[in-house]
């Protein structure tokens, strides 16, 4: 596996409270991303400084580039989106197509433009003239015309309906990502696109809390819906969480073999969701 | 044996839109020049606003002009009537550079600071365009582009202005009060390139000076580049008697144009018609020293100053984190 970023010991003060704290992780090629926390976490300082817009302590290579120094550079094999709101409204549609074409030597103003034909956004519209989630769409045609190796979204679909919501991810998955292509995406609705991640990486008062892909989480936890009279043995296999649901305890072990916690209740892989409040809630 | 042929005039703009397509570097800076005339649609709306208005001028006055009886033989000099066409030419481009001194303040002022306030930079960084090269053709724009673009669209007013009165006046059968005079033009309009080249290079300090204020305050730039230097001036006077500032501020206000010998040019252009006194802007022209300006140290020294303005507006974009 390829690395695409590289993040070994990050530190990012803000003031005198810390944003990153001692963070490392591996992105690889062909991988979708989930850098998920929640608010304040230090999710977006992460991204920052994988983007080059901030000063940070620690070494930190993104394709091979240390983003302080070779930012320029970087960012002709990186896309990303920040937020729905940061298109200029003054912006014509036309002119956000001639301006990224100008500019952008990968950028595929035919992709773009295809894409754009099948929503219903006008070339001579202004940015400002636009609901949130036609602007959505005039980022994403604008993002996934170029050809980056990199793309990183930061909560692109804060705000937006469901059906808005939906769509971005599908467009995102059908029309763009392939194995040469990375996704790094920080979102607060883990549960909606949980199973379009490779990989997710917790973070929590700047520090990361869970490193992991997805298909060895099932490896490495267990959740048991446990019968009220199995409390006692279960808790003696130590659960990490637990938590009360319709009178019943729901536990999420660590570590723990299938054989030992089946006889203890329902067993599953807890979902992404599940764990992210587990490991939240553990790290308070 | 072929021979050389002269590349047919309709033939070059393609060219140079073929050579700007195939270099990156500068379709990109072109793409960016562009785009500040998108967003900042008063760069172009105010200077075709003032030309409309004083088209508009041309057709409700007229050149035939109210002549006192007693002096009308001397007004009706061609002479006279040529310094008078070389006059109007001048005058009529005043309202041109006073609304594009306007405009380029507020334009400068905010070019960096509304990308911040509305977290638009957050796109404008996610492409692959270093800031350096956006802050300079934001500066090209405000040093280059506006103010030559001001120049012809000035030239153009003149021109469209003299040919409205110069049939008004036919259509009327009234004696023309100005006379179409192509060297009184050439060196009026020479004159008036010469005095652009050299405001752009002597005021250049103040376009460095918005340029970072707009990459670097957190709010309210025009407050800080009017309200505080007025403070500090009054501030300098009251605590320490001085006015080191004021006098700075003053120099670089109209220093270099004594330079040029204009006062005694202009009074050595004094023509005398009936009670009045005219300036002939081509003997002006004729007289003014121009070498002396582009020797003054201190005009270099504020190109310079300008230019460290521009990279620590490009500095301040890059590593400033406010968003």
């Amino acid at each position: 596996m390829t690395a695409v970023i590289e993040a070994r010991g990050l530190r990012k003060l803000y003031h005198t409270s810390p944003a990153l704290e001692d963070v490392s992780f591996t992105v690889g090629s062909g991988r979708i991303v989930g850098l998920i926390g929640p608010n304040g976490a230090g999710k977006t300082t992460a991204l920052k400084a994988i983007l080059g817009l901030t000063h940070f302590q620690g070494e930190l290579r993104v394709l091979g580039l240390d983003p302080r120094s070779r930012r320029d550079e970087l960012m002709r094999d990186v896309s990303f989106i920040a937020d729905v709101a940061v298109l200029p409204r003054w912006l014509r549609v036309s002119q956000a197509l001639d301006l990224v074409e100008g500019v952008h030597t990968r950028f595929n103003r035919a992709r773009a433009t295809e894409f754009l034909r099948r929503t219903d956004i006008r070339m001579r519209s202004r940015v400002r003239e636009l609901s949130k989630g036609m602007v959505t769409q005039l980022h994403l045609a604008l993002t996934l015309a170029i050809d980056a190796r990199l793309l990183v979204l930061d909560e692109p679909t804060l705000g937006l309906d469901l059906l808005y919501r939906r769509q971005f991810y599908d467009t995102l998955l059908n029309d763009y990502f392939d194995k040469e292509r990375t996704i790094l995406v920080t979102t607060h609705q883990v549960e909606e696109i949980e199973n379009l991640f490779t990989d997710v990486l917790f973070i929590k008062h700047g520090r990361v809390v869970l490193d992991s892909s997805v298909e060895s989480l099932a490896d490495r936890y267990l959740q048991v819906t446990v019968t009220p009279d199995n409390v006692t043995r279960a808790q003696a296999f130590l659960p990490f969480y637990e938590r009360e649901v319709f009178g019943r305890v729901v536990m999420i072990f660590e570590g723990r073999t299938a054989a030992e916690l089946a006889p203890l209740g329902e067993l599953r892989t807890p979902s992404i969701a599940d764990l992210f409040v587990a490991k939240m809630e553990k790290a308070a | 044996m072929s021979t050389p042929t002269a590349i047919p005039t309709t033939a070059r703009a393609p060219a140079l839109k073929t050579w700007i397509a195939t270099n990156p570097h500068l379709r990109a800076f072109h793409t960016l020049v562009r785009r500040e005339f998108w967003e900042h649609r008063s760069l172009w709306v105010a200077p075709l606003s003032v030309m409309g208005l004083l088209l508009i001028g041309a057709l409700w006055t007229h050149g035939a002009m109210q002549i006192d009886p007693t002096d009308s033989g001397e007004w009706l000099d061609p002479q006279i009537k040529s310094i008078l066409f070389a006059l109007a030419q001048w005058g009529l481009t005043i309202p041109h550079y006073l609304v594009m001194i306007l405009v380029l303040n507020f334009y400068l002022l905010d070019c960096l600071y509304a990308e911040r306030k509305d977290r638009s930079i957050l796109f404008w960084k996610s492409l692959p365009v270093g800031d350096g090269l956006t802050v300079a053709a934001k500066m090209f724009v405000g040093l280059v582009v506006v103010p030559f673009g001001t120049y012809v669209i000035a030239l153009v007013t003149d021109l469209l202005f003299t040919a409205i009165w110069d049939l008004r006046a036919v259509l009327s059968h009234a004696p023309e009060l100005v006379l179409w005079d192509t060297v009184a033009f050439l060196k009026t309009q020479a004159l008036m390139f010469l005095g652009l080249v050299i405001s752009i290079l002597w005021y250049a300090p103040f376009v460095g000076i918005l340029v970072v204020a707009s990459a670097g305050l957190r709010r309210n730039p025009l407050m800080w580049v009017t309200v505080v230097p007025l403070l500090i001036i009054i501030f300098e006077r009251v605590t320490f008697g001085t006015h080191h500032l004021s006098s700075l501020l003053a120099y670089r206000g109209d220093g270099i144009w004594g330079d040029l010998h204009l006062e005694p040019a202009v009074i050595g252009s004094l023509t005398g018609v009936g009670r009045a006194a005219i300036a002939s802007i081509p003997s002006i022209y004729d007289r003014v020293h121009v070498g002396p300006a582009f020797t003054n140290i201190d005009l270099w020294l504020g190109v310079l100053f300008t230019a460290a303005c521009g990279f620590a507006a490009a500095r301040l974009r890059r590593y400033r984190d406010d968003t």
